[in-house]
C-alpha cells in the first residue's frame, strides 16, 4: 500500500459509508492507485488553481443553468469539483448489464401498458396506481411509437450502499437532463487533468452526440438518411437551455422552439426561410405537459397544435415518447423487479431501494411509525422538492409531514435512508479534500437496434456537509465519471 | 433555415456591428475634442445625433454639454439606452445565446466573455483609468468575433444572415456619420484647417483614414471625403460596397430564381438600391443634394430590414421584439 499522497493525507472516508476512492483504512483503492496517486501530488495550492481554472472556463463558455426562482434568467454555472469519480470496470460491466435490462424491461413495460395490460390484469394495486395516475394518457392506447421505440434517453440514478452495491433509486424516462454537463466536465478534465485522466485509462464518451442523433434517425417513419430531425426547447430561458443548444450543436440539428412548427394535415412542418419543410422525428425536450394545447393544457403558449394527432397517425417520431411517465412514476418503481421478471423471465441485476408504498395501508402504518429512519417522497415530484429526509428533520417537521402522508397515502412513497457513498471533494474555504455523497445518473440510449449505455455518466455531489441531497436545485454539485476499460 | 433562427442571425450581426461602430466612434471623437479647435458641442453633439439619440438625451441631460463625459457615459453604460455599447453587447450576446447551436463556439466564448466583461469591474475600472484602451477592448472583441464568423462557421444560410444584418446595419452607420458631420459643418462655416480635422475625424471614424490615402485622392476636402464613403467600391465600409455585400448575402439566401418563394419585396428592393447607388457620381454629393441621397440610403435600408423581418424572419417573438432596437 503506498503512502497517500499530498492531497489525500488527511482525508478520512466517514465510517459505515462507502467511499469511491478510498478504502476504509485511508488507503486509496488498488483500482484507482495509479490515477489517484498522480492526482494526489498535487500541492493544494496547485489544485485550487486548476479548479479556479476550471470555474472559470465554465462560466466564460456558458456553460450555465438558469435559476426558476429568479425571472430575470440569471445563469448559474452547476458548481463542479474537479477530483473525478473514477469507476472501475468490473463494477461497470455489471451495472451495464444491469442498465440495458432494466430499460428493455421498462420499455415492454410501457408497450403493455399502452396495448394489452397482461400485467395490470394480474396486479390489481398496480392496476390503480397506473390507470389512476395522471402520468398516464389513455388516449394513446393503441398508438405504437415509429420505429417501436418509447425510451430513446434515459437517465437511471443509482446510488451506492455501505457494501459498495449500486442500487437503482429512480428511473428518468421523460426528458432526462445533465447529459451535457457530462461531456462538458470531460473536457476541462481533459484541459486540466490529462495526465491523471491518461493514467485512469478512461472509457472516451464523445461519441454521444453521435449515437444519440443515430438513435433518432433510427425511428423515423420514413428512410432515415432522407429525414429532418429536430431538437425541441422551450427556449432560452428554460434552466436546461445549455443543453437543449449544446445537444443540437453537437449533432448538426437544428434547435427549434414550438413556435417554429406547425402540423397541417397530421405532419409536421417547420417555418423556414424557405418556406414550410416537413419534420419527422423531433427530440423534445418540453415537458409533456406543454408538447400539444390540442391534448395537454389549452393554456400552454408552448405547445405544437396537433403534434399528437401526427404522433398518432404515424408521421412524426417523438422522443422520448409521451406517456412514458407511468414507468418511472415513484409509484410504479417498486415493482420494476417483478416486471423485470414478468416480462424478460430474468433475475434483475441491479438491486433497488427498499420501498414502502404508503397506497398499501400495512405500509403506510409502518411509514408512519417510523419516519425519523425514512426518506418520504411525493410520487409526482422531482427535483429533489417534497421530500422529508426523516433522521434530519426536525420532530415539529415530521409530524406535519406525517399529517400530509396520512392524508393522501397514495401520493408518496418512503424508503429507509440510504448512507450514500462518498467521493473526495474539493473544499474550497479550507482548500482540502473532504467526503461529499454522491449518486450516478447513466444515460441509456434504446433505438431499433437495441440500448446502448454510454461509459460514464453524471455524478451528483451534494456539497454541504452532511447532505444527501444531490440535486442542482439544492446546492448539488457534478464531477467528471470515469470508467475504466478493462485491463487487457 | 427556421425563420426564428434567421432573425437571430440578422440582428446578431446588426448589434456586434453597432457595438463596435459606437466604441469606434466614441473613440475618435474624444481624441478629435483633444486637438480639435472645437467646443465640446460641436464635437459631441454630432455624435448623440448619429446615434438617433438627440430628443431622448436633450431630455435626459439638457442642451448644455461641458464636456465629452456624459454623452460618453450616455453611449458606453446607460441601460436605458437602446444604442448604448453595453446594451448591444448584452443583445448580441443574448442573440448568440439563443441561437447557440448555430453560432460557433470560439465565437460565442468571445461575445459571451465580453458580455461578462462589461458586467464586471474590471470594465468601468478600465473605463475611469484608460478610457482609449477600453474602447480599443471593446472594438477588439467585436473585430475579433466577427473574424471568428468569418473564420469558424460554414459559409451557408446562418452566415449569410449575420452579414446581410451587419452590411445594412453598416450602410445606415456611414450614411447618418457622413450627414450629421456635413450638416455641423455646413453651419459652422469654420476654417478649413478645422474642416480638415473634422473630415480626417470622419474617416477614422469609420476606420477608413488610411484606405482614403491610399486612394492618392489629396487632401481630405468634404467632397474627396464623401465620395469616398459613399462612392468607394472597394472600401469595405463605404455605402456603396455595404448595399452591394447586403444584396449579395440576401441573393444567396433567397436566389432571384428561387420565384414564388419568401422575400420577393426585400430583394427587389435591395437590387434596386444597389443598382441607384452604382449609378451615382460625385456631383450628386455636392452640397445641395448629399442631405438627399443619404437620407434615402438611410430611409431605404430601414425600409429593407423591415421587409426582410417580414418576409423572411417570421414574426418576432414580443420578448425579441422588445429587445431589438431599431
Amino acid at each position: 500500500m503506498a503512502a497517500p499522497t499530498t492531497l489525500f493525507r488527511e482525508y478520512r472516508p466517514l465510517p459505515g459509508v462507502h467511499d469511491e476512492t478510498v478504502g476504509p483504512d485511508g488507503s486509496l483503492r488498488p483500482e484507482f492507485q495509479r490515477c489517484m496517486s498522480a492526482l494526489g501530488a498535487c500541492q493544494p495550492a496547485e489544485f485550487a488553481r486548476h479548479q479556479g481554472f476550471a470555474e472559470l472556463a465554465l462560466l466564460n463558455q456558458g456553460v450555465t443553468f438558469s435559476v426558476y426562482s429568479d425571472q430575470r434568467g440569471t445563469e448559474k454555472i452547476f458548481p463542479f469539483c474537479l477530483v473525478p469519480r473514477v469507476i472501475s470496470a468490473r463494477d461497470w460491466a455489471r451495472v451495464e448489464r444491469g442498465l440495458r435490462q432494466r430499460v428493455l424491461a421498462l420499455e415492454a413495460f410501457l408497450d403493455d401498458v399502452y396495448g394489452e395490460q397482461r400485467a395490470l390484469r394480474e396486479k390489481p394495486l398496480l392496476r390503480e396506481l397506473v390507470l389512476g395516475g395522471k402520468a398516464f394518457l389513455p388516449k394513446l392506447r393503441g398508438v405504437l411509437p415509429p420505429g417501436g421505440v418509447r425510451i430513446h434517453v434515459s437517465g437511471i440514478d443509482l446510488v451506492r450502499d455501505p457494501s459498495g452495491t449500486f442500487r437503482v433509486l429512480e428511473d428518468n424516462l421523460r426528458t432526462p437532463s445533465g447529459v451535457s454537463y457530462v461531456l462538458e466536465n470531460r473536457l476541462l478534465s481533459k484541459r486540466v487533468l490529462p495526465e491523471v485522466l491518461d493514467l485512469a485509462r478512461a472509457h472516451g464518451i464523445d461519441a454521444y452526440p453521435e449515437r444519440l442523433a443515430a438513435t433518432l434517425r433510427s425511428v423515423s417513419p420514413e428512410d432515415p438518411d432522407a429525414s429532418s430531425v429536430v431538437v425541441l426547447t422551450p427556449g432560452p430561458y428554460n434552466s436546461a437551455y445549455f443543453e437543449h443548444s449544446f445537444l443540437a450543436r453537437t449533432m448538426g440539428l437544428e434547435l427549434v422552439q414550438a413556435a417554429d412548427l406547425f402540423v397541417k394535415d397530421d405532419r409536421v412542418y417547420a417555418r423556414t426561410t424557405r418556406g414550410p419543410r416537413r419534420v419527422h422525428v423531433v427530440y423534445r425536450r418540453t415537458d409533456e405537459a406543454f408538447l400539444d394545447p390540442e391534448v395537454f393544457r389549452p393554456d400552454s403558449l408552448l405547445g405544437v397544435r396537433g403534434l399528437m394527432r401526427a404522433y398518432a397517425a404515424g408521421n412524426v417520431a417523438l422522443a422520448n415518447a409521451p406517456g412514458n411517465g407511468v414507468a418511472d412514476d415513484k409509484a410504479v418503481y417498486p415493482f420494476v423487479p417483478e416486471l423485470i421478471r414478468f416480462y424478460l423471465d430474468e433475475e434483475p441485476v441491479l438491486e433497488q431501494v427498499p420501498t414502502f408504498l404508503c397506497a398499501r395501508p400495512a405500509d403506510c402504518d409502518h411509514v408512519l411509525g417510523h419516519l425519523a429512519e425514512m426518506v418520504v417522497k411525493v410520487v409526482d415530484e422531482a427535483g429533489g422538492y417534497g421530500m422529508l429526509v426523516g433522521p434530519q428533520a426536525s420532530a415539529a417537521e415530521r409530524e406535519e409531514f406525517g399529517r400530509r402522508v396520512a392524508a393522501e397515502p397514495r401520493r408518496y412513497i418512503a424508503q429507509p435512508l440510504v448512507e450514500l457513498s462518498t467521493c473526495p471533494t474539493w473544499d474550497a474555504s479550507t482548500q482540502r479534500l473532504v467526503p461529499r455523497r454522491v449518486d450516478l445518473r447513466p444515460y441509456v440510449l434504446n433505438s431499433r437496434a437495441g440500448p446502448w449505455v454510454l461509459p460514464g455518466g453524471l455524478t451528483r455531489v451534494a456539497l454541504v456537509k452532511g447532505s444527501y441531497v444531490v440535486n442542482s436545485s439544492q446546492g448539488g454539485g457534478s464531477k467528471d465519471t470515469w470508467i475504466q476499460k478493462e485491463q487487457v | 433555415m427556421i425563420s426564428r433562427v434567421a432573425d437571430a442571425c440578422f440582428w446578431l450581426g446588426r448589434y456586434l456591428e453597432r457595438a463596435e461602430s459606437t466604441a469606434r466612434v466614441l473613440q475618435v471623437t474624444r481624441n478629435l475634442s483633444l486637438d480639435a479647435a472645437l467646443t465640446p458641442r460641436q464635437c459631441w453633439q454630432p455624435v448623440v445625433v448619429v446615434e438617433g439619440e438627440e430628443a431622448r438625451f436633450a431630455a435626459r441631460f439638457g442642451p448644455e454639454m461641458e464636456d465629452g463625459e456624459v454623452v460618453q457615459r450616455y453611449l458606453t453604460w446607460d441601460e436605458e439606452n437602446l444604442s448604448s455599447i453595453v446594451r448591444s453587447i448584452g443583445a448580441a450576446r443574448e442573440n448568440a445565446r439563443s441561437i447557440r447551436e448555430v453560432v460557433s463556439l470560439e465565437t460565442w466564448e468571445v461575445l459571451n466573455e465580453l458580455h461578462l466583461w462589461m458586467g464586471r469591474g474590471d470594465a468601468p475600472a478600465r473605463y475611469g483609468d484608460d478610457r482609449d484602451g477600453f474602447y480599443r477592448h471593446v472594438r477588439r472583441a467585436c473585430q475579433l468575433a466577427m473574424g471568428l464568423l468569418q473564420g469558424t462557421m460554414l459559409h451557408d444560410d446562418p452566415y449569410h444572415f449575420i452579414v446581410l444584418g451587419t452590411m445594412l446595419e453598416r450602410a445606415g452607420q456611414t450614411a447618418r456619420l457622413l450627414d450629421v458631420h456635413h450638416h455641423a459643418l455646413t453651419q459652422l462655416a469654420t476654417h478649413q484647417v478645422v474642416e480638415t480635422a473634422v473630415f480626417l475625424a470622419l474617416l477614422r471614424a469609420c476606420s477608413g483614414f488610411e484606405p482614403f490615402m491610399k486612394r492618392g485622392r489629396g487632401p481630405a476636402t468634404t467632397l474627396a471625403v464623401a465620395s469616398f464613403l459613399v462612392l468607394d467600391r472597394d472600401f469595405p465600409r463605404s455605402i456603396r460596397f455595404s448595399i452591394s455585400g447586403a444584396l449579395g448575402r440576401l441573393e444567396r439566401v433567397r436566389p432571384v430564381s428561387a420565384i414564388g418563394s419568401p422575400g420577393a419585396e426585400s430583394l427587389e428592393r435591395l437590387r434596386a438600391l444597389d443598382a441607384w447607388m452604382s449609378a451615382q457620381r460625385p456631383a450628386a454629393l455636392e452640397a445641395g443634394s448629399i442631405h438627399a441621397l443619404l437620407t434615402r440610403v438611410v430611409d431605404e435600408s430601414a425600409a429593407i430590414c423591415d421587409a426582410i423581418g417580414r418576409e423572411l424572419l417570421g414574426q418576432p417573438t414580443p420578448t425579441l421584439e422588445q429587445h431589438q432596437a431599431q
